[in-house]
């Protein structure tokens, strides 16, 4: 962990040397239009509030070919499939929210979890640096403090900048982010006051001071068991928005597509706001309407994910699933609710 | 790297049709690189992906017992779109398993212990594989007195025919075959499974149970078992929800924080009863 500093006049050499030999990708446009895309060096802005989606498609696509077979029976490998490869390329993203950031964290512990290892996850985000921009002026959507996170985060990233004036302040956050910045000629500042001081400010900006830590205490069974879900899925209508939008949302299905010569093996984002998503062969659905899958998605985001990724949430109150669902259905709402279980007598 | 979402290539050697209504089928594996098969490595109670190419894929537990080598088995309903597929498929036909997937039945930790198998159905399949592989002259020693009850609706709808029978004539494991009605010349015993299971499930102590069968043969057994003294962590169960990749990730078969894929599908009741009931 090091603090460097580049200089405004010398920003344009710095993001030159980033993108030499990879992939820089930056956050580009401003308001829905705003997404994550390559970036000539010179067009480097720093002004824009976060991209419209989360990043997950980075590592993640929304339709990705896992495997492909060709069904020539007398050639070798008939019906045999084989990997398509994970089509990962040396990459620098630049301007990653902390929010974003720490959702990339989160489903990488899914992705690589304690048995297994998805193999075009992994291939894309090794060969990727995640160097993320600070929120000093956070939107009015956002409540990653409240959510555990922080404007200033550092969770899933190599490395973290902040502007300092007109000048890009750097933290270093592992050997891959060093690596980067050092080489892309940042000069070494002692900069750690300053982000504390920043960090706070930007922290103090954010309008929702709730407390959400009563819902880690209570007890699992308590929280699903509690009556308000029937209230809370009220007005859902199942659209999914929340979780195409969800930098935590990992959910996908696998669906073959045969053609006349072959076929391919695909896997696509999925919902489990869905009632396909669960039901079974025999018709027996476990989570056969919308108050069930409601709180399906809440209690994974407030407490299932918690209890297996050491008392981090799946929220990172990056705020997209408020403004976009039609219904007006909010997590911070929704995790207060939560809050107000009554614990069952022990 | 290993790729888990890629099968490993087999051929089917032989398909055998279990019941009367041609619903069931048992396929035997092959696999079409001998090593794969030393990679598939599995215990009773763990389930593998069959992947049909250009249809999909379905998680079947494994029928087979790790003793039985060269082969695995699989015993397959007509459900859906890739169950249906595989029936009208032909010896010889090559598709892929992927796996072995989940974690299996806890039988090291049940060593020195009776053992009561109660299966239901087309349920029996992995207790087919549990059996067989307990029934083996050096592993048999390592356990008590074993006791086997299956049931189903009819006698055509029983599995495994040849291998129960067998197991009858064995001084080693008693079993208990039953039907719901009485049919002609039927020679076993007639009644639901929680009824036989009260009639001979063996004292509780130092005894676990393995259940395996449809929702409400499990609903009506547990209570006959909690009845005769079993406490809940020595009720062994299996459990089945939809899924797609079976490694914990594509995040449709939670059943609150645990995945039945990853984590499952073997569960003790104890375990069940502080999960929700999303199953």
């Amino acid at each position: 962990m090091t603090e460097y500093i580049v200089k405004q006049n010398a920003l344009a050499d710095f993001f030159k040397s980033l993108a030499s030999g990879r992939r820089l990708l930056t956050p580009r446009g401003t308001g829905d239009k705003c997404k994550l895309g390559e970036t000539p060096p010179d067009q480097v802005t720093l002004e824009y509030t976060n991209t419209h989606l989360s990043p997950k498609s980075l590592l993640f696509p929304q339709t990705e070919r896992l495997m492909a077979f060709h069904n020539e029976r007398d050639k070798p490998n008939g019906y045999v499939y084989q990997s398509l490869g994970d089509n990962g390329e040396p990459t620098v993203v630049f301007g990653i929210r902390p929010c974003d950031a720490r959702g990339i964290s989160i489903s990488n512990k899914v992705f690589q979890n304690d048995r297994f290892t998805d193999p075009y996850w992994k291939g894309k985000i090794d060969q990727t640096v995640f160097v993320g921009l600070a929120c000093d002026a956070p939107s009015p959507q956002c409540f990653c403090a409240a959510m555990g996170g922080s404007p200033f985060g550092e969770s899933g990233l190599d490395a973290l900048a902040f502007r300092q004036g007109g000048d890009l302040g750097l933290k270093t956050l592992t050997d891959k982010g060093a690596e980067l910045i050092k080489a892309a000629g940042a000069q070494e500042a002692n900069l750690a006051d300053e982000i504390k001081k920043l960090e706070a400010t930007a922290i103090e900006a954010q309008g929702v001071k709730a407390d959400y830590k009563p819902i880690d205490d209570l007890d699992l069974m308590d929280l699903f068991k509690d009556p308000h879900w029937v209230a809370t899925a009220e007005n859902c209508l199942n659209c999914g928005v929340c979780t195409f939008f969800c930098p935590t949302c990992h959910c996908f299905d696998i669906q073959d597509e045969a053609s006349e010569r072959g076929g391919v093996r695909m896997r696509n984002w999925d919902t489990c706001m869905s009632w396909l998503f669960t039901v079974h062969g025999t018709g027996h659905n476990p989570r056969p309407t919308k108050t069930e899958r409601v709180r399906q998605r809440f209690m994974h985001k407030l407490k299932y994910i918690p209890l297996k990724q050491d008392g981090v949430r799946g929220c990172t109150g990056c705020g997209r699933c408020v403004a976009m669902c039609p219904v007006n259905i909010d997590i911070r709402s929704v995790a207060l609710k939560m809050t107000q279980t009554a614990p069952s007598p022990a | 790297m290993n790729n888990p979402y890629l099968p490993y290539p087999v051929r089917i050697a032989e398909i055998r049709v279990e019941t009367e209504d041609k619903n069931l089928r048992t396929f035997k594996f092959e696999f079409l690189n001998p090593e794969d098969e030393g990679k598939f490595a599995y215990l009773p109670g763990q389930f593998a992906e069959l992947s049909v190419p250009g249809q999909g894929e379905i998680p079947i537990g494994i029928a087979s017992s790790p003793s039985e080598k060269g082969f695995v088995l699989f015993t397959v309903n007509r459900v859906g779109q890739v169950s249906s597929y595989m029936h009208n498929m032909k010896a010889g036909d090559v598709m892929g398993i992927r796996g072995p997937l989940g974690h299996p039945y806890p039988l090291d930790k049940l060593k020195g212990r009776n053992l009561v198998i109660i299966a239901g159905g087309f349920a029996v399949t992995t207790l087919r594989s549990t059996i067989t592989y307990l029934l083996q002259p050096e592993i048999r020693p390592d356990y008590g007195k074993i006791t086997f009850i299956y049931g189903a609706r009819t006698p055509g709808l029983l599995l495994y025919k040849d291998e129960w029978m067998a197991w009858e004539k064995r001084d080693d494991i008693d079993v208990f075959v039953t039907i719901d009605r009485e049919v002609p010349n039927w020679g076993y015993r007639v009644g639901f499974v929680p009824a036989v299971t009260k009639e001979v499930c063996p004292p509780p102590e130092n005894t676990s149970a393995l259940i395996c069968g449809p929702p409400v043969m499990i609903k009506f057994t547990q209570p006959v078992l909690e009845e005769a003294g079993y406490q809940a962590e020595n009720i062994i169960m299996s459990l089945e929800n939809r899924m797609k990749c079976g490694l914990g990730i594509c995040g449709r078969c939670n059943v609150g924080p645990e995945y039945v894929c990853k984590d499952g599908p073997v569960f003790t009741l104890a375990q069940l009863n502080r999960l929700p009931k999303e199953y």
